[in-house]
């Protein structure tokens, strides 16, 4: 047996174990017991990775069921920076894989638009042997991923850009707002055009895979797999023929107007840009929305190239992103007469019969500053009416007509901004795109409050008679887009039923059924002063056919009695800059299945530039091989 | 009616009739589910990896055998000639130690401490363990545990060459082991109250005065650091700790069951057939299992120190007090560093991780043990 005090001292070696021990005990009871179920549920997400695959987006068709946008595999070679080690040395072996040179690998991946995380994609449509290569010999590419990706592919190149709009990845503010819906990091969503609008039908239902991985994210086994579901096709009201025409007319007709010479500003028109509009007067479908200039959406498949967005967003290639069909925003010109001519109509301030002489000229009384308005090119046209005045676009007749809504304001009032607003101009048209502009119908109050709120833009807060003479030919302050000019007209057309034009009709899920109709929207239901459809018809279709009008060259040698056609043209002054070229047309004269708007920038009068465009569609309609656009002699 | 020890044969006090066996068996079941714990930590991997999934097993097996061996060898062996041949035991260990720094050492993750004889590795830190034991407890022995400041400081210096030694290796873990046998030996063996507190200021202000000017590496700061900053979980020590805590807390109050620790069988703990073992046990079988397991433990910690406490002599108290503190503190940094209590070093847990120097060295320190308790009345 040992001696006393070694004894005492082992007691107190065991006391300092019997303690250690406790300690020991304690921990484990924290841990195993009451920490459990959050330990347990770290051990759980430890384990199981979820994998999202992203769903192919559904194809978007035309109304006759061609692919405008469809989907292609992509193989797609990707480094995630995060990942990355030995970065020159795996350039260096990736280079000649892709077939491509290092610098240009190292410029793509110091893509600054890319998050520190997130792989950066260096090449596209890799090969399938790139792809195996890259997976067998991962230790040669750490941070290299090689994937497959459904890209969109567009059969028709950059037909309807501006109306299908683009495909990027999602970005902060987007992802903020569309959290809720599942949205994450990296997924593409519509970013424009239908492809945004419609993004809750076209994106589908991403899939997950869900995986059993070691620590170090190995993949040991699935747990499960639930496909991704291709999103629905879109059928749009669009027709490719139609928008075809469409676009190579109205590319046609700026290239044509810029090789005209402007005798005002003593110089070639710019032509810079245009629109044209095709719609069904009937329900408001659209056959053909075109934008010009254009760009290609297949450019920002993977991301756009930072020197080619740059371009688009130079002020020297105008802005080819902007949809001008409902965001550019011009003065209507002698295109608003038909909203004039209603209005006086409906007011009984004419009648179909009224009478006016036009000597040219037409000067307020009791008037001070600017009193003495002339007609276009200083013409001369004598007596005329309504159909003659809306035939050589006499535009006294309508600064009398103008004039006289002022005299007589107390008893019919703003009629003539009435008329133009119930017809649609100065507001949203309702058409389902994005990024609408609404226009701007002036009036008095009108005047006052864009004076209130910038006095150095709009000096003049008073209105007078010539305010209201200007505003009788569609000039002054008052701007619309060249889709609300087409649904006017359509509105016109059909007896007095404004649609909210539609671009889609429906959409279609995999199994080929419909998934969601999309019908004709009414916005409102007008009543068109008696006789008052047939009498501005006859005086729009003369403009067309009768050799005085306006229109006439421009149609020369169209077969009128094959396609009937009415129309009005405009040229609308803007300060500082050429003419804005205009022409509705509608066809069949009398009973219109198409009403085609045409505005074109800087391009000089509307029956000489843009009524050609609207011909050569017309052409294409009527089932003729379209010609060449060619500007047309005449003024207005 | 016969006396019962009428019916003994031979002499009573022989010392086979005295074999601990509450002690030889409490370390052989730990040993067996030692065998367990590291085949369901490795199979997984052996297997994905094409490998034979009872390499592992099958070695460790080897090991307990040449630990049993090694066992019978020190029991059969009175006791008291390791007192004899003392110097030449701890001289042969600090021989080892020297030569495992010398070129004929193969080095593995930044530390010397091996040497590889074949498939098989000797790790000469572990067995120098019991050549302080036995060192250190013939010093103390020799001076009938009376320890004034000359002689403590003389002990001291016994102790000190091979943690020089092995510090230069460097493995500080097994470092802290010999400071906690020394620490043991010299309190049990009468150095003076005032003595110990000094050494144990010394260890303190020693431990700072390291990381103060940069003595130690940065690996062993990081494991360190992680320890007391364990938010930080960009150091990958405080990544080990976290899964290893992690796993233990997964295993609840029965565990997942042997086979189905997700933690353990998917790699997601570091080192947890050897150093982090015990996570293996607390995932699978659960605190009921961690607490048994520990159970166990303080059974042979219990025995050591009895088997102290009834040794003939001085020299068999104190050999038992060393192999008692270094079990103990072995058992305590292995499962506190898992628990995250404790910093991460590499310090394997008794009997249980897998290694063969560990394993064979845990035998002969409990060889030593049933020895002096077998031989307490010769």
């Amino acid at each position: 047996m040992t001696p006393g005090p070694t004894r005492l001292r082992l007691g107190i070696l065991g006391l300092v174990v019997v303690s250690l021990f406790a300690v020991m005990l304690a921990r484990l009871w924290y841990l195993q017991v009451l920490d459990a179920p959050m330990l347990q549920a770290a051990a759980e997400r430890n384990q199981v990775r979820l994998v999202p695959e992203p769903a192919p987006r559904g194809r978007i068709l035309d109304r006759h069921g061609r692919v405008l946008v469809d989907n292609r595999v992509s193989n797609v070679v990707a480094i995630n920076r995060a990942l990355l080690r030995d970065r020159d040395g795996v350039l260096t072996r990736l280079a000649p894989l892709l077939g491509v040179a290092p610098d240009e690998l190292a410029r793509r991946l110091d893509d600054p638009r890319f998050s520190p995380y997130k792989p950066v994609p260096v090449a596209e449509d890799v090969g399938d042997d790139v792809v195996v290569y890259i997976r067998e010999h991962r230790r040669d590419f750490r941070g290299v991923v090689a994937a497959q990706v459904a890209q969109r592919a567009y059969p028709y190149g950059s037909l309807g850009a501006h109306l299908l709009g683009y495909v990027g990845e999602i970005n902060g503010r987007e992802l903020e707002q569309r959290r809720a819906q599942g949205y994450r990091l990296g997924d593409a969503i519509g970013k424009s055009g239908v492809e945004l609008v419609y993004e809750h039908a076209l994106r589908g239902e991403p899939g997950v895979q869900k995986f059993e991985v070691d620590s170090r994210g190995r993949v040991l086994r699935s747990l499960g797999y639930r496909p991704p579901a291709q999103g629905n096709d879109l059928q749009l009201t669009i027709d490719v023929e139609v928008q075809l025409l469409a676009e190579e007319s109205l590319a046609q007709g700026l290239a044509a107007a810029r090789q005209t010479f402007d005798r005002e500003h003593k110089k070639f028109f710019l032509a810079p840009a245009g629109a044209v509009v095709v719609l069904d007067p009937r329900d408001g479908s659209a056959l053909a929305l075109a934008s010009n200039p254009t760009f290609n959406p297949a450019d920002f498949v993977n991301g756009i190239k930072p020197e080619l967005f740059r371009a688009l967003q130079d002020p020297a290639s105008h802005f080819p992103l902007n949809n001008r069909v409902i965001q550019g925003q011009y003065a209507p010109g002698s295109t608003f007469k038909l909203m004039t001519s209603l209005a006086g109509l409906a007011s009984g301030l004419i009648t179909p019969r009224t009478t006016i002489l036009d000597s040219g000229t037409f000067t307020i009384r009791n008037c001070r500053g600017r009193c003495t308005f002339r007609n276009a090119g200083g013409r001369v046209y004598g007596r005329v009416d309504l159909v003659q005045a809306l035939t050589v676009s006499s535009d006294v007749y309508y600064y009398s007509l103008g004039n006289t809504f002022w005299q007589q304001r107390e008893r019919v009032g703003d009629r003539i901004q009435q008329t133009a607003k119930e017809l649609g101009l100065g507001a949203p048209t309702g058409v389902v795109l994005p990024f609408e502009a609404r226009g701007r119908i002036p009036d008095p109050e009108v005047r006052k409050r864009l004076h209130d709120d910038n006095p150095k833009a709009f000096p003049n807060g008073r209105w007078f008679a010539g305010d209201n003479v200007n505003l009788a030919i569609g000039q002054g302050e008052m701007v619309v887009t060249p889709l609300q000019l087409a649904n006017a007209y359509a509105g016109f057309a059909n007896g007095g039923t404004i649609h909210a034009p539609r671009v889609a009709t429906r959409t279609i899920d995999r199994d080929g059924r419909t998934a969601q109709t999309f019908e004709p929207t009414v916005v409102r239901r007008l009543t068109l002063p008696a006789g008052a459809r047939e009498s501005v018809l006859a005086g729009l279709e003369s403009a067309v056919t009768n050799p005085r009008g306006t229109a006439h060259g421009a149609f020369a040698g169209f077969p009128i009695d094959r396609l009937p056609v009415a129309g009005k043209t405009g040229t609308a002054q803007v300060v500082g800059k050429q003419d804005t070229a205009l022409f509705v047309a509608l066809a069949p004269a009398r009973a219109p299945e198409y009403v085609i708007g045409v505005v074109m920038e800087e391009a000089g009068f509307g029956g000489q530039s843009a009524a050609p465009v609207a011909r050569r569609i017309l052409e294409g309609i009527a089932g003729l091989a379209p010609g060449a656009v060619r500007t047309a002699g005449g003024v207005d | 009616m016969t006396p019962r020890s009428f019916r003994l044969r031979g002499n009573p006090t022989s010392p086979w009739r005295h074999i601990d066996w509450a002690l030889a068996s409490a370390a052989v079941a730990i040993a067996g589910l030692g065998l367990l714990m590291v085949y369901s930590a490795t199979h997984r991997r052996l297997e994905e990896a094409g490998l034979d999934p009872y390499n592992f097993l099958k070695r460790q097996a080897i090991w307990t055998v040449l630990g049993l061996a090694a066992l019978v060898i020190t029991v059969v062996v009175d006791y008291r000639v390791f007192r004899d041949f003392a110097p030449v035991v701890y001289g042969a260990s600090a021989l080892l130690l020297l030569a495992v720094l010398s070129p004929l050492g193969s080095t593995s993750k930044g530390t010397q401490s091996w040497f590889q004889l074949g498939p098989y590795q000797l790790q000469p830190s572990e067995y120098a363990k019991v050549g302080l034991i036995v060192g250190l407890a013939t010093y103390c022995a020799a001076h009938r545990g009376d320890l004034d400041a000359a002689r403590l400081g003389r002990a001291i210096g016994i102790a000190a060459l091979p943690m020089a030694l092995i510090y230069l290796q460097p493995d500080v873990g097994t470092v802290l082991v010999f400071v906690a046998v020394m620490m043991g030996v010299l309190l049990v063996a009468g150095a003076r109250p005032r003595h110990l507190v000094v050494l144990g200021l010394v260890g303190i202000i020693g431990v700072i005065g390291m990381i103060q000017i940069g003595v130690l590496k940065e690996y062993q700061l990081d494991r360190l650091g992680a320890f007391l900053d364990p938010e930080d979980d960009t150091q990958l020590a405080a990544y080990n700790q976290d899964q290893s805590k992690t796993a233990i807390g997964a295993g609840g109050l029965t565990g997942r069951g042997l086979f189905k620790g997700t933690q353990t069988n998917l790699s997601y703990v570091p080192e947890q057939h050897t150093d982090f073992i015990f996570t293996a046990v607390g995932e699978q079988l659960g605190f009921l299992g961690a607490v048994t397991l520990l159970a166990i433990f303080g059974l042979v910690v219990w025995r050591t120190w009895r088997a102290a406490i009834l040794a003939k002599d001085l020299f068999g108290t104190f050999l038992c007090v060393g192999v008692l503190a270094m079990l103990v503190f072995q058992i305590f940094e292995n499962v506190g560093m898992t628990m995250g209590i404790m910093p991460v070093t590499g310090i394997p847990l008794p009997f249980l991780s897998y290694g063969g120097s560990s394993t064979v060295t845990c035998f002969i320190a409990l060889g030593l043990v049933l020895n002096v308790h077998m031989r307490r009345f010769t």
